[in-house]
């Protein structure tokens, strides 16, 4: 019989070895000390990004990292910004905020990114707040309309590009009382922050409702919550419903009330409300059952040729995106890089990361950008877009605005009024090139 | 002949002293390499609570993370809800963490193998989404929270630079090795020794006069008590508590730890938790080796993990244990 003997040097020497093992994957990382101008050289500026490539959040998302890359490489092409080029590093963080948080170190330690631009997510964003706020690393434009990241004190280089829920329910609010006055009302929402956000919105709007349905996060799956969302409504009967939930949820709550006969006038929030991301994760045919849904966005319809901002982000998605269907996910993509490539510029040619935030505290309101709702960025604000028009879905999942022209309801997160107003968009640079 | 084994008064000086050079090695590294250092030894805990279930005791468990869940939201709770310090807190965490592994202990008694697996897997699918359920719980946002920086002395001693994440370094770091003492010490009693024989031989040990439906529950209740332990240093580190943050992937990553470690091999668990943490960053500078495209950035840690996993079951069943001197074998 052999007997395996372990003898105390070999116990000693696995110790010495894991020893040894963590201390020199510590020790490459002695010569990466922090400094202020991190991202910034002579020719390149380069940037990270955090956002779903992987998991249930990935399709649709998953185009905006690439999309953003693109507009950049043709920036690139053109001479980039201050002689500069810039380079965007993607990390897929696969919607979690453990991996956000680990990715996002990755970045600003080892990649040593000058800013954090476009990252999505409400939880993956608040996963790496004080990491960012401890290092002053800018992160701009971020892809979440949570309205707490309104507190410029808690997030102090946190700058979002959506408009806050609030705002988006306020806006929707105001919209159903001037067009379906008298009518009923109910709503299904996600029951956490995001649909708390909706619930204060619709508050303040002043929006009753004969039924209101929640719904946890992924609960959307399972085919017996939808039955009871549908049997909820058929009993309340409302002439208008809101869908305030994600792609999957509008697609379960459309295919649901389809399947069961029931008749509303659907109103979708403008996260769930994408034709292709409802594609992707319910199948093309799930798109016909946004005919006749009303919809908002801050955005040009992406099919929206006439748009010069659309016509130009298309034809850079043609050439450096090659392969890549064109949808709401590019557009708003590429607006953000676009948005970007203005914060840079208006940082000068001597760019940290204090002139950047500086610069769009002082004239970020002043970007071009294919949004038509007027940005709200200042010294004490720093969310985006701060409205939404209103449009009604064709056969093909394209939306198209109401009455034919871009009305805009704006607003803000608090108390204020809601504001009808048109569109007075800044005229897109030439070739869609920044020039400010 | 007799194996020479090192005291608990040999082992608690050895892992002191490991303990020492590792703090005293944190002053000499930034704080990507002290976070990661930091997520090591968390690692370290929740790799050896698999160790000690499978490799020890002899059940499988694919639902683990659920119970890293259940520690990380019963710590966050304590800490940012009812304001317990930070110390009360992660006992707390592993409180109720070992309270339903007890709970579950008692069902798992009654299954083995496959059927063990299939259960704790619905555990590690379903557990987490129950948070969305519950306002207290943060829904889908979870709850946030910040644990602070170290204490003002400590960082008079160790000077401006003693960053939270080398805090956090340091409180993961001495929680797993005192977890490695305590546990080897388990391991050497009369419980690890009834463990290995009730998981060898369940009827011979049974008629040697072990409880062994007794020893999987303490089994599973001891593991699940490391588990819950590594979860709410998990939270508590992460800042933050979302049913995202405990994932399915997270239950089969630290499996894939302890099949990397050697499944018997409680000190190969260092040698697991560090090519966990190592395999994203590698993935990381591969695909920017070969392109940083957006399949190469999305699938490549996975086959990387994958590939490694093979090759070890392949050519090192035993784990990636290193070993310096060759083990000598004695026919008796």
């Amino acid at each position: 019989m052999l007997v395996h003997r372990r003898t105390t040097r070999g116990k000693l020497a696995v110790t010495l070895v894991a020893t040894a093992a963590l201390v020199i994957n510590a020790l490459p990382a002695h010569a990466l000390n922090f400094s202020k101008e991190d991202g910034v050289t002579q020719s390149t500026i380069t940037l990270g990004i955090t956002s779903p490539l992987t998991g249930a959040a990935a399709p649709g998302y998953n185009k905006v990292p690439y999309a953003m890359q693109a507009y950049f490489n043709y920036v690139n092409d053109n001479g980039g910004v201050n002689g500069r080029k810039i380079k965007l590093i993607i990390k897929d963080d696969a919607y979690n905020p453990v991996l956000a948080k680990s990715v996002t170190n990755d970045l600003v330690l080892q990649s040593k990114v000058l800013a954090i631009v476009g990252s999505l997510g409400t939880a993956e964003n608040e996963a790496t707040t004080r990491f960012i706020n401890d290092h002053g690393v800018p992160r701009l434009f971020i892809n979440t309309g949570f309205s707490g990241f309104a507190n410029t004190a808690k997030y102090p280089t946190t700058y979002t590009v959506l408009p806050s829920y609030v705002m988006e329910a306020k806006a929707m609010g105001q919209y159903i009382k001037e067009n379906f006055a008298g009518k009923s009302v109910a709503i299904i929402y996600q029951d956490d922050d995001f649909g708390a956000d909706a619930l204060k919105g619709f508050a303040t709007a002043g929006t009753n409702f004969v039924a209101k349905i929640p719904y946890a996060s992924g609960s959307q799956a399972d085919p017996t919550v939808v039955g009871k969302w549908i049997s909820g409504l058929a009993a309340a009967k409302p002439d208008v419903t809101i869908m305030f939930g994600v792609s999957s949820a509008t697609a379960a709550a459309l295919g649901g009330a389809y399947k069961a006969g029931f008749k509303t006038q659907w109103v979708l929030g403008s996260v769930g409300g994408d034709g292709t991301t409802i594609a992707a994760v319910a199948g093309p045919t799930a798109v016909g059952l946004l005919y006749g849904a009303i919809g908002a966005s801050f955005l040009p319809a992406p099919t929206d040729t006439s748009d010069p901002y659309v016509a130009q982000f298309q034809a850079i998605n043609t050439k450096y995106n090659a392969g890549v269907s064109f949808d709401n996910n590019v557009l708003q993509g590429m607006n953000t890089a676009m948005l970007t490539v203005e914060a840079l510029r208006a940082a000068g040619a001597k760019l940290t990361r204090a002139n950047l935030l500086a610069a769009i505290a002082k004239s970020g309101s002043t970007f071009a950008s294919a949004g038509f709702a007027p940005l709200g960025y200042s010294a004490t604000s720093h969310i985006g877009y701060n409205g939404y028009w209103f449009g009604t879905y064709g056969p093909t999942g394209a939306i198209k605005p109401v009455g034919g022209s871009y009305t805009l309801y704006t607003t803000d997160s608090g108390t204020g009024a809601v504001v009808k107003t048109v569109s007075k968009r800044p005229a897109m640079p030439e070739k869609g090139l920044p020039n400010n | 002949m007799r194996s020479r084994r090192l005291s608990a008064f040999h082992r608690a000086l050895l892992l002191s002293l490991l303990g020492a050079a590792l703090l005293i090695a944190s002053s000499f590294v930034g704080e990507l390499r002290a976070y990661e250092g930091a997520q090591v030894a968390v690692y370290v805990i929740a790799i050896s609570s698999i160790t000690l279930l499978t490799g020890y005791s002899g059940q499988i468990s694919l639902g683990h993370g659920a119970i890293m869940a259940i520690g990380g939201y019963g710590a966050a709770l304590s800490f940012s809800l009812w304001n317990f310090p930070f110390e009360f807190a992660l006992l707390f965490g592993l409180f109720i963490g070992t309270l339903s592994g007890f709970i579950l202990g008692i069902a798992a008694a009654r299954l083995s193998g496959p059927y063990l697996a299939g259960t704790t897997l619905a555990l590690a699918v379903g557990l987490p989404t129950i948070a969305d359920q519950f306002k207290v719980l943060g829904g889908e946002q979870g709850l946030n929270f910040d644990i602070g920086d170290a204490p003002s002395w400590l960082r008079k001693i160790e000077g401006e630079d003693f960053t939270q994440y080398k805090w956090f370094f340091w409180i993961a770091t001495i929680i797993a090795l005192m977890v490695i003492w305590a546990i080897t010490n388990l391991l050497h009693s009369n419980y690890g020794r009834n463990w290995r024989a009730a998981r060898n031989n369940p009827v011979a040990a049974s008629l040697a006069g072990i409880n062994v439906a007794r020893g999987k529950v303490f089994a599973f209740t001891v593991s699940s008590a490391l588990a819950s332990l590594a979860g709410a240093l998990f939270g508590l580190l992460l800042g933050l508590v979302t049913p995202t943050a405990f994932p399915l992937s997270l239950s089969f990553a630290i499996v894939t730890g302890a099949v990397l470690a050697g499944v018997g091999q409680l000190a190969g668990s260092i040698v697991g938790a560090v090519v966990l943490v190592a395999i994203p960053e590698l993935s990381s500078a591969l695909s920017t080796h070969l392109g940083d495209s957006q399949k190469l950035i999305a699938n490549l840690p996975g086959l990387v993990t994958s590939l490694l996993l093979i090759i070890v079951v392949l050519f090192m069943p035993n784990g990636l244990r290193v070993r310096i001197f060759k083990n000598k074998f004695k026919s008796t």
